[in-house]
């Protein structure tokens, strides 16, 4: 009986848990929160790793139509991101991988992508393009 | 809810979309057809009809079949376009139209562009993201294929090993793609110009075919590619080298002897790179451009148009299985003796609507499971015709859109399948029974 | 299988623009009575058979089988009743000419209640069987002789075990070989099997062989008598 109890309660609170955190993800991620000052993984990128998370930027012009994969930038491309740094990956940008071919956004219209938040390098066959942070099976949608 | 939607993968859920559509067909069945068997009457009814059926089945199918067949066409022309594209990250012009720019270089259609010079190249080739920087000299042809000056580090990078021969090594050899007219060791003269308005005879030099690429599924399958000095000095313009030149073609060129190029290609050393050097040579002396951005864009207008299409696809199939129900209705007329003979043995009036209803979606289910068929093989007629055409290779083939389309179109034409089913329902047993 | 008594009570049925199509003040059958129904063309013989089944609509009055007036019922009450009581023979047998035999003596098994389809199908089996036709053959009923096909639309009217036997000129397409039969067939179906026959009909040897004979004449019963 009593154990009946305890396991129907730890059943609401595993229920419990994703909501609150989803809530909490409502919020558009800032991408630099993803990292610590010396450019490690910061907690909140580690607690989110594997959840659907809520990012918000711009499409990076894409180098080929018909694709799954973008670069979310947290300024409009006619800021490169990849120029003001020497490092092969800035901390303000987002490699996007979505569920199905895209259509493409305006460089300046300001997108709201939701994926599954994916930590450490991968080398994208197709590309060569090297990215740390990515969000997969994503969705975007105007902001 | 909306969460674990994302987790399935793409198939499943175009499998569950697909079952949604049909969910309000097979309910309406469900609910008609319960208690009863109509199986046995339902084939008596078809045999009985039989050319009628046919023919109702057949209008049924031809136009599910078109409809599936554009939708997947324009998927394809979409997929086809952006392979042909595929190798062309970074396009570098003089300032003018980008999509001039692009179907120039990218899709060979000929321009008139104003040219990059000396200077630019050589700033260009001198930037250290650059991996592959080459010409596109194009403005030359042979019969109708367009002659290309470049070099032969281009020609490798396009067509990854060739099928048969070497690249070129001296100004007046080429390489040939894949679907021109020429086989190694074969000579040509190019004209001045494409088309009509081609000049023959105006260059007076001969080419020999050294090389031949592979299949690229891109109007370059149609071209000749030539060292861009023996272009330059065709057209009695300086060959891109100093006096000491060995006549070996290719890079490095000398600026000051450098005619100019209306396109040069840039492989950058990553994907940063690309988007450093397209920041880099966007200013007031040239446009760098990606041409898959401007294909996306491309294909964003034809995603628009293709959502009318959609619509007038659907709204084609619905109009033509109206008037196949129309059809359906008189025709129960002639059935309505038989009917009302079932209504006089006891058979409720429920079951005449479910016969009548199982026959009108019997035609629509297998006109659209034909026509999905029939959209298979039209697509690739439709497919076949377009490569032909513009030498970029489409593959359309029939994907879960266009199982929706039909799927769709089987809901909604089961539930207008409801009215002549009606009709039949309420009609007098007793006239009827009389004959 | 005991039959149905009918009692009808100032049945008015009316056509297009009110015309009296049928005016019945009082007429009763006893269960398992052979009653032939006579009278010249549009004296109102298949409205009164229509009626009896409730095909048609009353104006007025009742129809009671059993007690049960179905003029009273809703459609799909009647249509119940139809398939439950009554056997229908047509003039022209009607059968589903794609079917088989069996297939067409049967047919209620398609509509019917799932609970009696075995039921059906047995009878309609056993029907084709003591009728002389062959109840396991396949082939289309559209391939049988008229004498024959009349016989699979009887079975047919029987496969439910109805109470009630409606006929509407069934030997009027049948040699007199083939009528004599069938009229003996039918009559012999009351009287050994208890159900009310109803048989509308202007062949002689039916009248003959029937307990009870009326006349109609402009919708209504002049003559009643037993031959």
């Amino acid at each position: 009986m009593h154990r009946r109890h305890f396991l129907t309660l730890s059943a609401a609170g595993a229920l419990a848990a994703p909501a609150a955190l989803r809530a909490q993800a409502e919020e558009p991620l800032q991408l630099r929160r993803l990292y610590t000052d010396d450019r490690d993984f910061s907690e909140t990128a580690r607690s989110l790793e594997g959840d659907r998370v809520l990012f918000e930027g711009f499409m990076a012009p894409p180098l080929e139509a018909n694709s799954t994969f973008f670069v979310l930038t947290k300024m409009p491309m006619s800021v490169c991101p990849f120029c003001e740094t020497e490092s092969e990956w800035p901390d303000d940008i987002l490699a996007v991988y979505t569920k199905r071919v895209y259509r493409v956004a305006p460089f300046n219209r300001k997108i709201h992508v939701r994926g599954e938040l994916e930590l450490g390098p991968y080398r994208d066959p197709d590309t060569g393009f090297l990215s740390m942070v990515r969000a997969v099976n994503a969705t975007f949608d105007y902001a | 809810m909306t969460d674990l939607w994302f987790a399935l993968p793409v198939g499943v859920q175009d499998a569950a979309i697909a079952l949604a559509l049909l969910l309000p067909a097979l309910g309406i069945g469900a609910v008609a057809l319960r208690g009863f068997r109509v199986g046995p009457l339902l084939r008596a009814l078809l045999r009985r009809q039989a050319w009628i059926s046919v023919v109702f089945t057949a209008l049924i199918a031809v136009s599910v079949a078109l409809g599936a067949a554009l939708i997947a066409q324009e998927r394809g022309l979409r997929e086809g376009t952006a392979r042909a594209a595929e190798k062309f990250d970074l396009v570098v012009a003089a300032p003018g139209s980008e999509i001039t720019a692009m179907l120039a270089a990218v899709y060979l259609q000929p321009a008139d562009v104003p040219l990059v010079d000396g200077e630019t190249y050589a700033e260009i080739v001198a930037h250290p993201r650059a991996e592959l920087v080459a010409p596109i000299g194009f403005g030359d042809s042979w019969q109708d294929a367009p002659v290309i000056g470049t070099t032969a580090d281009f020609a490798a990078y396009l067509s990854g090993r060739l099928a048969e021969g070497r690249l070129f090594a001296r100004p007046y050899e080429a390489v040939a793609g894949a679907r021109v007219d020429l086989s190694v060791g074969e000579t040509f003269q190019p004209a001045h110009g494409h088309g009509d308005a081609a000049q023959e005879g105006m260059h007076d030099v001969d080419y020999e075919v050294v090389g031949r690429m592979p299949m690229t599924g891109s109007p370059w399958d149609r071209a000749l590619l030539v060292p861009i000095e023996s272009v330059w000095e065709v057209h009695v313009l300086p060959n891109g080298h100093g006096p000491d030149w060995d006549r070996v073609p290719g890079p490095p060129f000398d600026p000051a002897h450098f005619p100019g190029t209306p396109a040069v290609l840039v492989k950058a050393d990553s994907l940063g790179g690309t988007y450093v050097m397209q920041a880099a040579f966007t200013d007031g002396e040239t446009m760098a451009f990606f041409p898959g951005t401007i294909l996306a864009r491309l294909h964003a207008l034809m995603g628009d148009i293709r959502e009318v299409m959609s619509i007038l696809a659907v709204i084609t199939q619905v109009l033509v299985t109206a008037g196949v129900l129309a059809g359906l209705t008189m025709l129960t007329r002639l059935l309505a003796r038989r009917l009302a003979l079932l209504r006089a043995l006891g058979a409720p009036r429920r079951f005449v609507f479910a016969l009548t209803w199982s026959y009108a979606t019997t035609l629509i289910v297998l006109g659209a499971a034909i026509g999905l068929g029939l959209g298979i093989a039209a697509t690739g007629a439709m497919s076949a015709a377009i490569t032909a055409r513009t030498d970029i290779l489409v593959e359309a083939r029939l994907g879960w859109r266009e199982v929706h389309l039909v799927a769709g179109f089987v809901s909604l034409t089961a539930a207008l399948a409801l009215l002549p089913a009606w009709l039949t329902m309420n009609r007098p047993v007793m006239s009827d029974l009389r004959g | 299988m005991p039959g149905a008594a009918l009692e009808i009570e100032g049945l008015s049925v009316r056509g297009a623009r009110g015309r009296a199509l049928l005016d019945v003040p009082r007429f009763a059958v006893a269960a398992g009575t052979a009653l032939a129904v006579r009278g010249p063309s549009g004296a109102g013989k298949s409205t009164f058979l229509h009626a009896l089944a409730g095909l048609v609509p009353a104006a007025a009055g009742a129809v009671r089988w059993d007690g049960e007036d179905i003029a009273a019922l809703p459609e799909p009450a009647r249509a119940a009743f139809r398939r439950r009581r009554v056997g229908f023979v047509f003039q022209e047998h009607l059968l589903f000419e794609e079917l088989s035999a069996p297939e067409n003596a049967a047919i209620a098994a398609l509509y019917g209640p799932r609970a009696g389809r075995d039921a059906v199908h047995g009878r309609g089996r056993d029907r084709l069987a003591e009728l002389g036709l062959d109840p396991g053959e396949t082939r289309r009923s559209d391939t049988y002789s008229g004498g024959e096909r009349q016989r699979i639309a009887v079975a047919r009217a029987l496969a439910t075990d109805p109470a009630i036997l409606l006929a509407d000129e069934p030997t009027a397409s049948l040699d007199r070989a083939n009528a004599d039969r069938l009229a003996d067939e039918l009559v012999r179906l009351a009287h050994e099997e208890g159900r009310t026959l109803v048989a509308v009909s202007h062949d002689p040897a039916l009248h003959a062989v029937a307990d009870r004979v009326i006349d109609l004449a402009d919708g209504r019963i002049t003559e009643d008598a037993a031959p």
